[in-house]
Parts: structure tokens; C-alpha cells; sequence
């Protein structure tokens, strides 16, 4: 029973996980940028919600859309004014770039929103329900349900709607697309701004179910990595099978080999999956 | 002699006296300073092998000073062996560390590369973290040798070997062969380089360099434990000096360390509150302006002007 109820925390943990990584996928895939300031628009959103639910008194639930909204607005704006700069440049510098704007967000977090660590705690944050003699926490719930509908709205969002197939025409051949007329840059502010905004939500979520502070990023960041390359960048469902195969190993490894080793297993796992099979567990053979 | 190699030469000649009489005349604030400048510099020399000239961008750097600190800490304060004997060991750790790990992971290309050492240097950490005779967590206490200016001078001597290998490096067959393969692997595996020869020892050389560093920093600090010895943040660091001053050049780490190190000492001694965001800042305006770093923008800043901020924008926007 003990072994059932981790699994079940693990899975919706992982769910979680994946909505985290996905957004960094999307980028990394598309763009071919490795977005270390993801943890970091994780955290912004995550402070989005915070504040929507503690000031406006909006529920957080109902408070995620627009998190997402405004980190849409804020990934475009960075994408646009910044990134589109240097995207053809060597690989080192995009990587670089975006650590310098995980220095900045984090140092503008800490001067706005303090150091002190917080919780979005609705009156229903401590509800828990009985599945079969499982304890199910509510909100974990909730939160794993939004994030595999967004894996999969995103799925279906690249595979069928006109900006996702634009999206899509990019990363495959950027020139084609442009003879097609697709304006890269735009599209390329598009992709950035629908990764952060699943950064959002993802904190606005993460807000729910553990404490933030401005310097969660980083962390985020790793753990959002390891996601990306288990699973793979091709799309958006080898992210959920990552999320949910992270989420379930940490649990598993928090009870049988102690809570401190979750790190080297999921890093652990990580240095095996990429020698073993570098474009993920589920991408395609090279 | 090329005109590249006088200037190299020349600023070796001219500075290095310089730099050592430091001890002599500056304060003991300043010397601690140097040290950590030079200790920096020497990271970055070292990363500027398998990342400028190579083009394999390691975060595993930090796990070769890491080991080299703790050849140090083990040789000295459980064995009660003398400093270089714990240099040595360090050394072998972390020569015999690339050697092994270089093999299946520098097989791995650009970024999938970057993470794999990444995922190393976290798995080393906990491993580490949970060996007694490294002390655990709790870390190694070292004896106290209180001299600065010894240590000043030993990071300055252990910066102009790690110099002189990479000036060796520009000009050897060696190094043609790294750059070839920084280029197009596939076409350096053509011209009859032998790729995963050359990238293992190269990382061999990196590792090497950056463990000295490790153990004349642990021995200078007295105290290391893994979340310090093994820390990433140190990773970032090396790959931003390197990259601010000049990747695959030799003087260009040196000088973006030192640039960089002064800058962020100023800034955060004058300005405390705003250090960070300006270090942010002042990243995220270099690889916008000067993406090839301080030793690009010296040779072109002469010719081009102003205008080689524009050109740099405009061949690297979308």
C-alpha cells in the first residue's frame, strides 16, 4: 500500500514535471536555444499567480490564464528584443545570454517580491480524498490534470493549427518557411513567449503545491533538463513520459535510498539516457 | 615571428614581473584579491582548451577543481602527506576521472554534451558528499599555512603554465587537430585526425590544469566541503570569463577574467545592491555586442570602430 501511494504521488508529481519542461522542450526544439532562464520565468509565474490570489483574491486556478497572458507578453518581448539578436551567433552565446537574464530576473525578483519564501494556499489547499484506500491530494490533482491537458493542448496546437504548423515549418527548414512567407521573427517571439507562458503556468501550479522564492529557478531549471532529454524534443507527449518517469524515480529513490539522493538518481538517469540514447528515450534513432 | 605571437610574448614579458611584485607592494586585501583573480584565470585558461579550442562547452570543469581540491584535502589531512604530494593526487583523480568519462560522454555533441557533464558534476557531488574519507558532508579541514604571498605567486606560476600550454597549444600539431574538430568533426575525421583521441586528451589536459587550481585553492581556503569544491555556479563562471574575453585565443580568457573579476569586485564594494543585476547586464550586452569576446574586439575595434557593434548585431540577428 505504502509502495501504491508513493507511485501515485510520483505520477502526480510528474505531471507537474512535465508542464515545467515543456515550455524549455518547445524552445530548445524549435529554437535550438537552451533557455537557462526557464526556472526563472517559472518562479515569475509562480509570483504572478501569488499575487493574483493574495491581491485580486482571484482563485488561483482562475488566476493562471492570465500568469500565462502576462508571461506570454514578456517571452515575446524578450524573444523580440533580445534573442533575435543573437540567435544565429555560436551556440555558447545564446546559452550565455540566457544565464545572464536568469541574473537579472532573479535579482529583480528578490528586490520586488523579497527573499521570503511563500505559499499559494487556497481554503481547499489541504483537501484530500480517499481512492481506493489512496489518499489523493486535491490540488496535486488538479494541478497534474492541467498540466497533461496542456501537453496535450500543445500537441494538438503544433499538429493542426496554422501557427503551430508554422512553428513546426521553422524548426524544420528555416528558409523554406520563409520562402512560404512565414516572418521567422515573429514566429520565433511566438514560440519563446508560448514557452514561458507554460513556464507560468507551471510556477502558478508549482505556487500550489511547494513554497517559492526568487531563487528557485536554477533548480527548476535542472530538473527541467533532465525532463527534455528523457523524453526527448520531438514532442510534446515524449515530455509527459519524461515528467511522469522523473516524478516516479524521485519518489521511488526518496523511499528506498533516502530523500537526499533523489538528486543523483535523477541525474544519474540522465547521464545514462544520454549515452545510451541521446535524442531521448522516445525521439527518434539519429 | 608573427606579429599575434610578439604582442603574446611581449605582454607575457611585460607583465608578468609586474604582476609579481604585487605581494610587495599592495595591500594584504589586494593580494587576497589576486588570488582569487589568478585562481580564476587559470580556470578559465583551462576550460578555454576543451571548450574555446575543442568546442566541447564542459560543465564538468567544476568536478576536475573539485577533485583536485579534495587530492589536497585527503593527501593533507588525513594522511598527513606535504601540498604537492596532494597536488600530485589530485591530478591523477582527476586525469584518470577524464579519461574514463571522456570516452562515452565526449561522444555526445553541443548542448546534449553540455548537460551530460552537467549531470556528472551532480552525480560526483552526492557521491562525494557520502565517502568517508572525504570528510562527508562535513568537509575537510586543511592545515593553516598563512603566507598570501606564497599562494600569490604559486596561482600566478600555476596561470603562466596553463598560459604557456595554451600558447603551445595555438602553435602545435595538437591544436590544429582541436580546431579542426571544433570546425567539423566530420571533416577533421576526413583529413585522418583521430577525433575521440584528440578530444580525450585535450579534456585530459583541461582536467589536469583545472585540478592544480583545485588544490592550490583548497590548500590557500584551509576548508573545502563538496557543496564548495563542487560547486556549478564556479562552471558558469569559467565558461563566462572565457567567453567574455575570447574563446580559442590565449590571451582572451586571461584577460576576460581579469577584467571581469575586477569589475564585479568594484561594483560590489561600491555599489552592493545592484552588483548582480550589472553583472546580468553586463553578460547579456557582451554577447549581444561583442560575441566573439574582448580578443576580437581588439583586433577589429581599430579598424571598424563604433561600427563593429552594428556588424556584430547584424551578422547574428535573425
Amino acid at each position: 500500500m505504502l509502495l501504491a501511494q508513493v507511485l501515485l504521488n510520483g505520477l502526480l508529481l510528474g505531471g507537474l514535471y512535465a508542464l515545467m519542461a515543456l515550455g524549455l522542450a518547445l524552445v530548445w526544439g524549435v529554437l535550438n536555444i537552451v533557455n537557462l532562464s526557464h526556472g526563472a520565468f517559472i518562479m515569475l509565474g509562480a509570483y504572478a499567480t501569488y499575487f493574483l490570489f493574495t491581491q485580486a483574491h482571484l482563485d488561483p486556478f482562475l488566476a493562471l490564464p492570465f500568469a500565462a497572458l502576462a508571461l506570454f507578453v514578456l517571452g515575446y518581448a524578450v524573444q523580440r528584443g533580445i534573442l533575435n539578436l543573437v540567435i544565429r551567433g555560436p551556440m555558447f552565446n545564446t546559452l550565455l545570454i540566457t544565464f545572464g537574464l536568469e541574473v537579472v530576473i532573479t535579482f529583480l525578483a528578490q528586490l520586488f517580491f523579497s527573499a521570503d519564501f511563500r505559499t499559494i494556499n487556497p481554503v481547499y489547499a489541504g483537501t484530500n480524498f480517499d481512492l481506493g484506500g489512496l489518499t489523493v491530494p486535491q490540488v496535486q490533482l488538479m494541478a497534474f490534470a492541467i498540466a497533461i491537458g496542456l501537453t496535450l493542448g500543445l500537441w494538438a496546437f503544433l499538429l493542426h493549427s496554422r501557427p503551430g504548423r508554422s512553428i513546426r515549418a521553422v524548426s524544420q527548414n528555416l528558409l523554406a518557411a520563409q520562402l512560404y512567407g512565414i516572418e521567422p521573427r515573429r514566429i520565433y517571439a511566438v514560440t519563446f513567449g508560448l514557452g514561458t507562458a507554460l513556464a507560468g503556468v507551471a510556477g502558478g501550479l508549482y505556487g500550489t503545491v511547494s513554497q517559492i522564492n526568487p531563487y528557485i529557478g536554477t533548480a527548476l531549471t535542472a530538473k527541467s533538463f533532465v525532463i527534455a532529454i528523457i523524453g526527448g524534443l520531438d514532442n510534446p507527449l515524449g515530455v509527459i513520459v519524461g515528467g511522469l518517469f522523473l516524478g516516479v524515480a524521485e519518489s521511488l529513490t526518496a523511499l528506498y535510498i533516502g530523500p537526499t539522493y533523489t538528486d543523483v538518481a535523477s541525474f544519474g538517469i540522465l547521464v545514462l539516457v544520454l549515452i545510451v540514447k541521446p535524442t531521448g528515450l522516445l525521439g527518434r534513432t539519429a | 615571428m608573427t606579429s599575434r605571437t610578439r604582442r603574446i610574448l611581449l605582454t607575457l614579458v611585460l607583465g608578468l614581473p609586474l604582476l609579481a611584485a604585487v605581494p610587495w607592494i599592495a595591500s594584504p586585501v589586494l593580494v587576497q584579491f589576486g588570488i582569487n583573480m589568478l585562481i580564476m584565470a587559470t580556470l578559465a585558461q583551462g576550460w578555454n582548451i576543451i571548450g574555446g579550442y575543442t568546442g566541447y562547452s564542459s560543465f564538468g570543469n567544476s568536478v576536475f577543481f573539485g577533485l583536485g581540491a579534495y587530492g589536497v584535502g585527503i593527501a593533507m589531512a588525513q594522511f598527513e602527506q606535504p601540498f604537492w604530494i596532494g597536488l600530485g593526487l589530485g591530478l591523477l583523480l582527476a586525469v584518470v576521472f577524464a579519461l574514463a568519462i571522456g570516452l562515452p560522454v565526449l561522444r555526445l555533441k553541443g548542448h546534449y554534451f553540455a548537460i551530460a557533464t552537467l549531470g556528472l558534476a551532480e552525480v560526483v557531488t552526492a557521491i562525494v558528499s557520502n565517502v568517508p574519507i572525504a570528510g562527508q558532508n562535513v568537509g575537510l579541514v586543511l592545515p593553516l599555512l598563512k603566507s598570501d604571498v606564497l599562494f600569490y605567486e604559486l596561482s600566478l606560476g600555476l596561470l603562466l603554465v596553463a598560459t604557456l600550454v595554451v600558447f603551445w597549444l595555438s602553435r602545435s600539431r595538437f591544436g590544429l587537430a582541436l580546431i579542426a574538430i571544433r570546425e567539423s568533426e566530420e571533416a577533421a575525421a576526413v583529413m585522418g585526425v583521430n577525433a575521440t583521441r584528440y578530444k580525450i586528451l585535450a579534456f585530459m589536459l583541461s582536467a589536469a590544469l583545472t585540478s592544480l587550481a583545485g588544490g592550490v585553492y583548497a590548500y590557500y581556503i584551509t576548508f573545502i566541503d563538496p557543496a564548495g569544491a563542487f560547486d556549478i555556479s564556479l562552471n558558469v563562471k569559467m565558461i563566462i570569463m572565457a567567453v567574455f574575453g575570447g574563446p580559442g585565443t590565449v590571451l582572451g580568457p586571461v584577460a576576460g577574467a581579469l577584467l571581469l573579476s575586477v569589475l564585479s569586485e568594484v561594483l560590489a564594494s561600491k555599489v552592493t545592491n545592484i552588483a548582480g543585476l550589472f553583472f546580468g547586464l553586463v553578460i547579456i550586452a557582451a554577447v549581444v555586442l561583442m560575441p566573439r569576446g574582448l580578443a576580437d574586439l581588439t583586433q577589429k575595434f581599430r579598424r571598424s570602430g563604433w561600427r563593429y557593434f552594428a556588424q556584430n548585431i547584424r551578422d547574428h540577428r535573425l
